[in-house]
């Protein structure tokens, strides 16, 4: 049966994974000066984070615009820990993904019942109350101040000598190791019927109960997981850039972690991964123009939305079909009230 | 007079001088997704912009360029500043809610509009630098007694013209043909369209008006808050905050909730310091949006399935 | 034959209109229960309570040997009560066969960790839905479009890929908010049989409808409604009959269905 046949066809992943860790591998060695490495690092951040991003946005279909918050618990949770309270690196990155996804989970309770727009403003203000929270309780971070002399992780392995991830290859390494990661299994994991379960809540909320989907559940586990995943990226974010401040916190990088999940394309896996690296080398790109680069950030959204909702992915499937002379979309609105 | 009794009513006019600068602000959000459905996001980055030109305008222009004085000079800025906010509510119905209007996604022209601060908050940034800005206004000196309560003449200045946009606004909407027009839309577009009322301008009105709103907002507020071309991003919250709390296209509930959000934040400086204005204002936020998320003075709105 | 679905005295206002007032039902297994009515009647509101999309103002409603009164839908489809909407709700965006595939959702047998790291348990489940959703899909007519964008369909292809999405729940009642609206004469006449080939496998089949031609062919017993409240019960050859019946038609606006 061709249909079947069609329908039972499994992609073939592996060989790009294998790609993607021998590019991952040679870029810090391509890109051997210390800034151009460090780029990478915030690079390899801003990808787990619009994957995070895009998990409530694009496959869910939740308008969420406080991803720095748990940007943010991330970071202050693992740097608190370890510099007030002495505990190893690693067990304060898993309390603070932790304590993000814990967040997330009453985050999400707390605005099961919101739609659109007002979900979308009060994650808004869940941004803000974080920001504010660490510029006001001096106590535990030291407010706008911050907080200084953050070193790297090392990592202990048993009989091998320890790795010091003071190095920015490393760091780089680790952080861009977690990133593939967790997008093997993110991957998996949308594919699978939670995936399924994630769109159908995304395209209509009211029918998919009608299937036996409990909406207000799966809205939770599916912020809760993109909180934990955030302030994963948030672990690594102190040792990077060794003082921890809350202005690396405003608002703004909601903002534009929105604008790499859009530009690069909402609902597919590939698509913040694109949108992450585009706009975060292409101000670096534009440096000759001063600060007039950051428009970037602005305009690349602005006319994505306009011009090319799907974003990068859109446009590099209307190029393919372009080359192969079909038409990628099937006839659309063959007639019916259907909208 | 007791000493407690005057610090409450200087702080309370303290508050409702500040309210009337947000119910500028709030209004024009509030009309915007009266007549549309749709939250401009970079509102408030109209009231920066919108701060910026009166700041340039007398500083630089009126007064050295043309020799005004200082007072008329800022007089006429505000004018200037209303322009502004016209033109940028223009462009962006022209650019961006126009183009989008039929399509069935609800939350595209607002990710756009996201797009659009932050294109203007960089913007400003290349233009203007992140030093903050110091905006002195003519009529800031000067001070008016009444008993023991002191309020400047910008703060009356302020309340003036607040009252007049207001009012003119309330006239606008119950008495005008336009307005009556407006609010029908507002109800049910398709009915109104059908009844030979022109959404498409109407609503074009719509933004103008409420953009120009909001730079008038941007130079009378830009002597009261820290002009960075980021002011935008805490200004944006609060007035959600108040449309909230008013009610989303709700306009007298928008009033009532600017001036009550006013007040809060001119007590909230008085007892618990500056600092933590945002955080009491938003917290207030998200209580509502759970507790009534339609606002005080509730509209409703069914769904049919 | 026992009654599958049982309501009493369901009650449910909008603002002081009273959309359902004290009505009464019971369906029996494994027939084609029509619920009919002028415009108005309260049909579409008394399939929301049922399904769990409203919840009545006061009533009891009870399934099999569950109660369903305070139930969500979410849960009511768990215990094997499906539906299709009146507007057609599908997942526009999705293919056909990922609009049926979302409807196992309450049947996968997987452990939650291959979710992420898929193994022989999960291939076996993938494997299933599929072939069951192709089947699904052929049995409503659509098994050749099954890659093809929902949104692009025709209308009477929506409604037809609605059924067989509701139908991978593997519901013992099914319920349809009028399915016909919109079709025309031979998808009506393809809807009919499909109907009788649901009942013919056991599940029990409640059907909203303004087609008094589908209602009269299919249907083994037909519940009248008018303004909220019951007016009667029956086979259909006696509702077509009765006197009331035939006067809340004439009096009130109707669709042009001939009612003999």
């Amino acid at each position: 049966m061709n249909g079947l046949a069609a329908v039972l066809q499994r992609d073939v992943r592996w060989p790009w994974y294998l790609g993607a860790i021998f590019v991952l591998l040679l870029l810090p060695v391509v890109f051997g000066t210390p800034y151009w490495r460090g780029i990478l690092i915030v690079c390899a951040m801003n990808v787990l984070l619009a994957m995070s991003l895009n998990l409530v946005i694009g496959y869910t279909g939740q308008l969420n615009l406080g991803q720095s918050g748990f940007f943010a618990i991330g970071a202050y949770v693992t740097t608190v820990l370890l510099k007030s309270y002495g505990w190893n690196f690693w067990l304060a990155c898993v309390a603070a993904v932790a304590a993000s996804g814990f967040v997330g989970l009453l985050l999400a309770a707390f605005a099961a019942r919101l739609r659109g727009h007002y979900l979308g403003i009060a994650s808004l203000g869940f941004a803000v109350i974080v920001y504010q929270v660490l510029i006001n309780w001096e106590s535990v971070t030291k407010g706008v101040q911050g907080i200084y002399g953050i070193r790297p992780p090392p990592l202990a392995i048993p009989g091998f000598p320890d790795l010091n991830f003071g190095n920015q290859a490393a760091l780089f390494y680790l952080v861009a190791g977690i990133a593939l990661a967790v997008y093997l299994l993110l991957d998996n994991l949308l594919r699978s019927p939670i995936g399924e379960t994630l769109r159908a809540i995304r395209e209509d909320e009211i029918s998919a109960a009608s299937l036996g989907v409990n909406g207000a559940k799966w809205k939770a586990f599916s912020f809760s997981l993109s909180a934990a995943i955030a302030g994963l990226a948030g672990c690594f974010y102190p040792s990077f850039v060794g003082t921890l401040v809350p202005d690396a916190f405003n608002i703004v990088e909601s903002f534009t972690m929105l604008a790499m999940v859009v530009v690069g394309g909402t609902g597919t896996m590939i698509g913040p991964v694109i949108g992450a690296i585009v706009l975060t080398f292409l101000p670096e790109l534009l440096r000759g123009f001063g600060d007039l680069r950051l428009i970037v950030y602005g305009l690349a959204l602005t006319l994505v939305v306009l011009f090319m909702p799907g974003g990068m992915v859109q446009a590099w499937q209307l190029l393919r079909a372009r080359f192969k002379g079909v038409r990628t979309k099937p006839a659309a609105d063959a007639g019916g009230v259907a909208r | 007079m007791t000493d407690f009794l005057t610090l409450i009513l200087q702080q309370s006019i303290n508050g409702i001088y500040l309210g009337c600068l947000y119910v500028i602000v709030a209004l024009g959000l509030t009309l915007i997704y009266g007549v549309m459905n749709q939250i401009n996001f970079a509102h408030a980055d109209f009231v920066t912009v919108g701060a910026f030109v009166a700041f340039f305008a007398t500083t630089r222009f009126l007064t050295k360029v043309l020799g005004l004085s200082d007072t008329t000079g800022y007089l006429l800025s505000i004018f200037l500043a209303l322009g502004a906010g016209a033109l940028l509510g223009l462009l962006v119905n022209a650019l961006v809610f126009a183009p989008l209007r039929n399509r069935a996604d609800e939350l595209r022209p607002l990710i756009a509009t996201i797009g659009v601060s932050v294109l203007l908050e960089n913007g400003q940034l290349a233009l203007f630098g992140p030093i903050p800005f110091q905006f002195d206004s003519p009529f800031a000196q000067q001070t008016i007694r009444f008993g023991k309560i002191f309020f400047s003449q910008q703060s009356l200045l302020v309340v003036i013209v607040a009252a007049l946009a207001i009012g003119a606004l309330y006239v606008f909407m119950k008495f005008t043909y336009l307005g009556k027009a407006l609010r029908a839309v507002s109800q049910d577009r398709e009915t109104a369209g059908l009844m030979g009322i022109n959404e498409t301008f109407l609503i074009g009105l719509t933004i103008v008006i409420a953009s120009a709103l909001a730079g008038m907002a941007g130079a009378l507020l830009g002597p009261v808050i820290v002009l960075t071309p980021f002011a935008g991003t805490s200004l944006i919250v609060k007035a959600f905050a108040i449309v909230i709390i008013g009610g989303f296209g709700n306009m007298e509930g928008t009033i009532v909730a600017g001036i009550l959000v006013g007040l809060i934040e001119a007590f909230t400086v008085q007892y618990l310091g500056s600092g933590l204005i945002d955080l009491v204002v938003f917290s207030l936020l998200l209580i509502m949006l759970v507790v009534k998320p339609t606002g005080l003075i509730a509209e409703r709105r069914e769904e049919n399935v | 034959m026992s009654a599958l679905l049982e309501a009493r005295e369901l009650r449910k206002s909008f603002g002081g209109v009273k959309a359902v007032a004290g009505i009464s039902i019971a369906v029996p297994e494994k027939s084609i229960f029509a619920v009919i009515g002028p415009n108005g009647a309260g049909k579409s509101t008394l399939m929301n309570l049922l399904s769990g999309t409203y919840q009545p103002d006061s009533g009891e409603l009870s399934f099999a040997d569950h109660k369903l009164t305070g139930l969500p839908a979410h849960r009511r489809a768990r215990l094997g009560l499906a539906r299709t909407f009146q507007k057609i709700r599908l997942f526009k965006q999705l293919s056909l066969i990922d609009n049926v595939l979302a409807g196992f959702h309450i049947r996968h047998q997987v452990p939650a960790w291959q979710y992420l790291l898929p193994g022989a348990a999960f291939w076996r489940d993938w494997t299933r839905c599929r072939e069951e959703g192709l089947a699904l899909l052929e049995f409503v007519g659509l098994g050749d479009l099954a890659a093809q964008r929902a949104g692009s369909l025709a209308y009477g292809q929506q409604r037809m890929l609605e059924i067989a999405r509701a139908l991978a729940t593997q519901p013992k009642l099914f319920m349809l908010d009028e399915p016909a609206a919109g079709l025309n004469a031979a998808e009506v006449a393809f809807l009919l049989q499909r109907l009788r080939d649901i009942r013919e496998r056991g599940i029990t089949v409640v059907v909203v409808e303004h087609n008094m031609d589908l209602v009269m062919k299919v249907a083994d017993h037909v519940f009248v409604m008018d303004h909220g409240e019951f007016l009667f019960e029956g086979p259909p050859k006696a509702v077509q009959s009765n006197s009331r019946v035939i006067e809340a038609y004439l009096g009130g606006e109707f669709d042009s269905g001939a009612l003999a």
